[in-house]
Parts: C-alpha cells; structure tokens; sequence
C-alpha cells in the first residue's frame, strides 16, 4: 500500500523531473527491477479490463455522482466545490462505503472521467489539500520505516518481500521528491524576492512558469516543512533547522494560513531547539503556537483536524514542561497554568533536578518526542546478516535520542538543589554551602561551574534570519560569581505587571459604552421610578448613559484625578476595587 | 554575547564547502572526500566545523558503505572540545544502528572508543575537569591518545579552552591550585599560562580574572514593556467611537 502510493504520487507529478533534484543515489535497484515485470501485466492485461467492468458495475450511485461532479469541479476550476468535496463528500462517502475496503482504483472508475489523465499544470488546489498531500507523504514513509525496523513480527511472505524491496521508501527517494518540489517552484527565490520588496511582475518572471501557479508555489513551501520534518525524524537538528532558511517564522508566514502546517511546523521547530539545548528558544516556540491554538480552539472544533491538532498540542505543553523544568521562566503564566494543570505532578519531579526525576522526564519525553525513524532497513536482503541483527538488536531511535537527552538532563541535575540555597543568600562562603549541602568542596564548586553553564543559552535575537542563528544570553534571574572562596548571589526580580490589566479592563469598558450607547433609552416613566441619580446627568452624558455606563464613566473620572476615595465604593463596576495610588 | 554565526558558518569554511554544507550536493556520496579531507585539515590547524563535520555522518547515516570509524572518531574528538556547546550529542545523534559490516580483518575501533569519548564528553559537561584529565591520562584512554588525539593538533589546548570558558563566567578570583588542578598543569606553569589570557596573579598565587558580563551579577528588577501592539484595539476602538 504504502508504496502504491509513493509511485501514484510520482506519476501525478511526472512533469516535475522528481529524479533530477539531489539525484538517484543508490535507488538504481528500483529501476533495474520494474522491467521484467512490464510482460507479465501485459499478460494479465485482458483479464484486468474484465475485472474492472465488474467493478465498475458494483459501484454505488453516490459514489458515481460524486465522482463526476468533483471532475466537472476541477476542470471549472472551481475551488470552492473542491474544496466542499474534499472536506465533506469525500469524508462521508469514506466512512460510508470504504471504511473496510479502499476506494476503487482509477482504473475503474476512468469511464465516468472519459479516461481524463491529463497533467495537473492548470490544476487549482485547496491549500490545506497541498499540506495534506504533502504531509501524509511523510507519514507514509515515516510509517514504513516504523514497520520496516520491527524484524521480529513479519512473516515469510514480508520478509520475502522486504528482502526484495531494495531502496523503496529510501531516504534519498523521500528527499528527491520534497526537494524536487523546491526547485521546481523556485520558492526559495521567491521568499527572497518578497523579502527584498521586489514587485509581482518581477517575481512572477524570476520564479518560472511552475513557480507562478499557486498549485507549485505552496506545494515547494510545504515541502521545506516537510523538510524539517524529515530530518527532526532522522535525528538531524541542525540541519532540520538549517532547511527553514528564508521561512519566515511568524503569524503572517503563509504557512499558518494552514493550520495544520502551522502547528506542525512550530512542534518540530521547538523540538529541534530542545536537542540544540536552546531551552529559551524552544519554550518561545511552544507559548507562541499554543496560544495561537487556545485563541482558534472555538473556530477549529468541527475541523477533521481538530483531533490532530489537540494531540500535538498536548505534547507541546509537555515539552513545555520539560523546558521549563531544565530553564525556569515565566513567560507566560496562561501557558504554565494549563501545563500545571495537566504535568504538574511530573513537572515538580522534574524541577528536583535529582535522579528521582529522570522517569518523569523519560516518561514525558517518549510522549512528545518525534516518531524517529532509522534511515536504513535491518538486513533483509542478507540472511546471515538478518540473523546477527535479531541477536543482537540495536537500540530503537527514540530509545537512543532519549539517552542523549538524559545525558544532558543529568549534566545539569545539581542546578535546582544549588539554586533553592543561593536564593536565600547574597553571600555565603562555599565551604559553608558545601556543608550545607553534605558535598565535597571541590565538587560543589564544579557544580557551580555546571549552573552558570546552564543559566546561559543561545537564543534567537528578533531581527536574526535563520533559526540557527542566536546570541549567547543569561537566561535565569539567579546570578551569583566565586571570589576564591566566596559565592555572591544577586537575583533579578520582576516588577509587577499591570498593562494587562488595564488592558483587559479598558476594553471591557469600551464594551460596556458601546452596548449602553447602542441601546434604546428607556421609557420615560419607568426611568424617573428606578434611577437614583438625577436626571441631568443623563443629558450630561450625551444621552447614551444608563445607570452602569455612568457610574464606570464617573468612577473613570475620578480615579484619573485621583480623588476617588470618598466613593470608592461605588466604582467597583468598572474598576474592580484596585487601588488606584 | 557569544554569537551563534561563527558556529553556523567558521570563517575558515570555503566557499566549495559552503556550497557542499548548504546546497543540495551534500546528499552525493561521492562529495564525501572533500569533506573528509576537510576534516583533517581541522585535525592539523585547530579550525572546527560542526556543519561541515555534521554533513560527513550524514552521508554515512545514508550511505552506510560510507562509514569509516577513523573518520567518526576524529569527528567526536572534535566536537568533544565544543563544550559545553552540544555538538557531541548531535554528532552521535547521526550515528544510526551500528554499522554491520564487520571486517574481521580490521576491527572497528568505534565501539571500543565510543564510552570512553561519551564519559569524557560527560565530565566535560559537567565541569568535572580534575576527573576529565584522571580518565584521559588512564590506561583505559591509551589507544584513543596514542591512535587519535596526538595526530590532533592543539587537543590538549582546546580541552583547557572549555576550562578558561567555564572559569571565566564563574569566578573573580580563584587560587592557582583549583585553576592547576582544572587545567592539568603544575601549580608553577600556571602564572605563565594565565599571563597569556590576561589574567593577573598576586604574591600568594590568587588569580584574578577581568571583568565580564557573566562574571559581574547584579541584581535587577525588570519592569514591564508594553508593545504598542497590545494597544491595537484600544487606539482603534478611540478612533471610531
């Protein structure tokens, strides 16, 4: 199945020379194999055609009609019945007919198209269907791997099939594809043409004749995600990064018009900075998407892929915590509050620092992490070598990203219990902390060594272009530096907040005022019973004001001239009783 | 400020490097002498490359009849002095299951030296210099100097860079004794050493370290910023009402 589809997807895209990309490296295995086979379909050909009328005629009426009506909608171009058809006619027909069975092959229902295969050059697309494909791509080849590397559970037949397999599902065949979709749409000029402010007609001549139609365009972008997703899978960090060159990471990039693409982007983004041990970085990353999914939950519910959505952003908030326990922070006291609601309990294991934390961290980490892959098959086509292996098999991806992570886990586990004594000190003499803390001298001193290490990181400045660019930069508000034997201590404290408040609250009455304005006065007679304060105030107002526009409106007043306090109690509509000094 | 460019791009990289490190022809298994040859040129000048080492173990985690431990080993004892920087773990993280091609002829070295390089990587890590300097002077890490680290020029240097990068952040002063027992030297080679970093030493041996922005804490309250963008709506709604 898995490579039906990857030879379906080639077809489709034929015109855009996949091969030529990074070139055919060890896949001519593939090429040399498909030509015996060629004579025996023609052989079976006869019989196929017989088949296929028979399934042509058990086809449901519905699916018949969708079939035709979505044709009649791609050659009108018409992106808004495509896009209907893909939402919902293709999900309801699934589960109604094909949930059990897959969908009838093309062969089969061509008659209905009039044996309509022509390229897809003209072709208009919904954006989130380019993301699908794209997506779903990786998923294949991310799930043929994870099949591929379990030797223990295949029966004769897979392990003959495997052992013949060769390079299908190659990493250099997964990268072809992707990068052949780059260059083809030239999307890396055009990103560089945008940012340097060149004009449409200018870009349009620079980017060609493919990179122009939209078609091309998004699916060359969705492709350097894709990028980034293929190589957070094959434990390339760096370079996972290094691909996003020219991707611009915020709320206007194209990318989020996508939510799907959105959210994925900024996981593997914020993932990669975890293994880069930019702790800053990654739980900037992760506020950033997470409140942009908390502000679009109300829109995306009835979304396919909402439960998608929710998925990855539950393992967000547990990356989150894991962040957050190695890089304390409060950068977003929303984004906390829900992590502690959901991984407190592995969060205050895990800020201990001791070794009673690392199940916590392991437990979280195997949640979260990436779906890793290995880029290679276990020996399949060599039997002596297949039977080594299941003697002896190696570590599973994520078990081996897992230790590496822990490795540096474990370098740093002192921090927490050092810091928890420094806070309550501005000096102290290390042997006395040391004796504190029942340590060795000498040890402790390293220790210390070990926490100014971790109170810096590199982190990303605003204006810098790549994500591997960044600035070493202090990264807790614990400071402290040895003078031969004496630790001294200093703390950054944050000033309270109040802009948030004041904000929340000025809109709140802005609300208030325009609701009050927007209503009808109330009938005359019924406003000389119930309101206590005179009427001129009233007229005063403009008209607009009723009794709770008024008294927020005066409380307003003077509070601003600061001589509210004889009626402070009257304010409490509009101002919640703070304390105005 | 330390910044994260040099890492990116070293200024030693040529542009045929440059090109191999960021273009598509790093995927050509047939580049990978290039970059080979690369990566023994910074085995005998002291230059380093991480995305250029990165790119190597790329090529062998897709191409495994690529894989040469020799070339692994010098790649780790490389990224070993990067610290505390990273670059250790993403190499390994490169490092697939084991390669299996045996040649009994040849044994591979890689996995007798890979949790000696991983523990030493790990007191580095953890500032444990003293410890660092017992294991790699051991009989246990003789064929890793013997075989590996002495065609390394300079190791020895960049292993005492971690030290002064770790001591500088952390210390205003400290007594040549720790700073010997850090560096691996003799108390009396010290004053010398420290000299040539610009560091001053008093009559009872304290040395002092100049002023830098992590060795100088001060205690700060951070105020509030308020962007103008949180007042959008505020200054819009002023407007049309």
């Amino acid at each position: 199945m898995a490579q039906r589809w990857e030879s379906d997807f080639e077809d489709d895209l034929q015109a855009v020379d996949l091969n030529l990309a990074i070139g055919t490296y060890g896949q001519n295995g593939i090429y040399e194999d498909t030509q015996p086979r060629i004579d025996e379909a023609t052989l079976l050909a006869v019989q196929q055609q017989m088949a296929q009328q028979a399934a042509f005629s058990v086809l449901p009426d519905e699916v018949k009609r969708f079939v035709v009506r979505f044709h009649q909608a791609v050659l009108d171009n018409n992106l808004a019945e495509i896009t209907v058809a893909y939402e919902s006619g293709w999900n309801k027909l699934t589960e109604k007919y094909y949930a059990k069975i897959e969908w009838p092959e093309a062969e089969v229902i061509a008659p209905l198209v009039n044996d309509d295969s022509e390229g897809p050059v003209t072709l208009e697309l919904p954006e989130q269907w380019l993301w699908d494909i794209i997506d779903e791509f990786i998923y294949q080849f991310q799930s043929f791997c994870v099949w591929r590397s379990k030797v223990k559970s295949k029966s004769e037949e897979e392990l003959g099939l495997l052992a013949d397999a060769g390079q299908v599902w190659s990493s250099y065949s997964v990268l072809n594809v992707l990068y052949s979709l780059i260059q083809k749409s030239r999307i890396h000029e055009h990103m560089a043409a945008l940012q340097e402010g060149k004009s449409p007609a200018e870009i349009s001549e620079l980017v060609g004749e493919y990179g122009v139609r939209p078609l091309y365009r998004m699916l060359g972008y969705f492709s350097i995600i894709g990028l980034l997703r293929v190589h957070s899978l094959l434990g390339d960090f760096t370079l996972a990064l290094k691909v996003m060159e020219g991707v611009e990471l915020n709320q206007k990039s194209p990318f989020t018009r996508v939510t799907a693409c959105h959210v994925t982007t900024y996981y593997y983004v914020g993932f990669c900075y975890i293994m880069l041990r930019r702790y800053p970085d990654a739980i900037r990353t992760f506020v950033s998407i997470l409140n942009f999914i908390l502000r679009m939950r109300q829109y995306h519910t009835r979304s396919y892929q909402y439960d998608q959505i929710n998925k990855t952003a539950d393992r967000m908030y547990a990356l989150y915590a894991i962040c957050n326990a190695l890089s304390p922070s409060r950068l977003d006291d929303n984004i906390s509050n829900i992590v502690k609601e959901r991984y407190g309990e592995q969060f205050s294991k895990m800020s201990k620092g001791s070794e009673e934390g690392i199940p916590a961290f392991e437990e979280l980490f195997l949640y979260a992490c990436p779906k890793f892959i290995n880029a290679n098959p276990p020996p399949y086509d060599d039997p002596e070598l297949l039977s080594i292996y299941l003697n002896d098999l190696p570590t599973e991806p994520a078990q081996r990203h897992l230790s590496l992570f822990l490795s540096e886990v474990r370098a740093q586990a002192p921090v927490p219990t050092l810091r928890s004594f420094l806070k309550l000190y501005t000096s102290l003499d290390a042997t006395k902390l040391a004796s504190f803390l029942d340590a060795d001298e000498e040890e402790m001193v390293q220790q210390l060594m070990v926490m100014k290490q971790a109170s810096r990181s590199v982190s990303r400045v605003e204006n810098e272009k790549g994500l591997l660019d960044g600035q070493t930069m202090p990264t807790s508000d614990l400071d402290f530096v040895i003078d031969e034997n004496m630790v001294h201590i200093a703390e950054s404290t944050v000033g309270r907040r109040y802009a948030g408040w004041f904000i929340r609250n000025t809109e709140h009455a802005q609300r208030v005022f325009d609701t009050v304005k927007n209503s009808p006065l109330p009938p005359k007679s019924g406003s000389a019973q119930t309101q206590h304060q005179p009427s001129h105030r009233e007229r005063e107002g403009g008209g607009g004001g009723g009794e709770r526009g008024e008294r927020g409106e005066r409380g307003g007043d003077r509070a601003n001239a600061s001589g509210g306090q004889k009626n402070a109690g009257h304010n409490k509509v509009a101002w919640g009783g703070v304390k105005v000094n | 400020m330390v910044a994260a460019a040099g890492w990116v791009q070293p200024e030693t990289r040529t542009e045929q490097i440059e090109n191999l490190v960021s273009g598509v022809d790093r995927y050509n298994p047939n580049n990978v002498g290039i970059l080979e040859d690369y990566l023994y040129r910074q085995i005998r000048t002291e230059e380093y490359d991480c995305l250029a080492n990165l790119a190597i173990l790329k090529l062998y985690q897709f191409n495994p009849d690529l894989y040469n431990p020799d070339v692994v080993i010098n790649i780790l004892i490389k990224a070993l002095t990067s610290s505390p920087f990273p670059d250790f773990n993403l190499c390994i993280s490169l490092l697939d299951q084991r390669p299996t091609i045996q040649n009994t002829d040849e044994p591979d070295p890689l996995p007798t030296l890979l949790p000696i390089l991983t523990t030493l990587h790990n007191l580095l890590q953890q500032c444990r210099f003293p410890a660092f300097w017992a294991l790699y002077r051991s009989e246990n890490a003789e064929s890793l100097r013997d075989n590996y680290t002495v065609e390394c020029v300079g190791f020895e240097d960049a292993v005492r860079r971690v030290v002064v990068h770790a001591v500088v952040g952390a210390f205003r002063r400290i007594s040549s004794e720790r700073l010997a027992s850090y560096l691996h030297l003799d108390v009396e080679d010290v004053p010398e050493y420290v000299q040539k970093l610009g560091w001053t030493v008093d009559a009872g041996g304290v040395i002092s370290l100049p002023s830098n922005p992590d060795n100088q804490p001060v205690s700060t309250v951070v105020q509030e910023n308020v962007q103008l963008s949180q007042l959008t709506k505020i200054i819009s709604h002023a407007q049309t009402a």
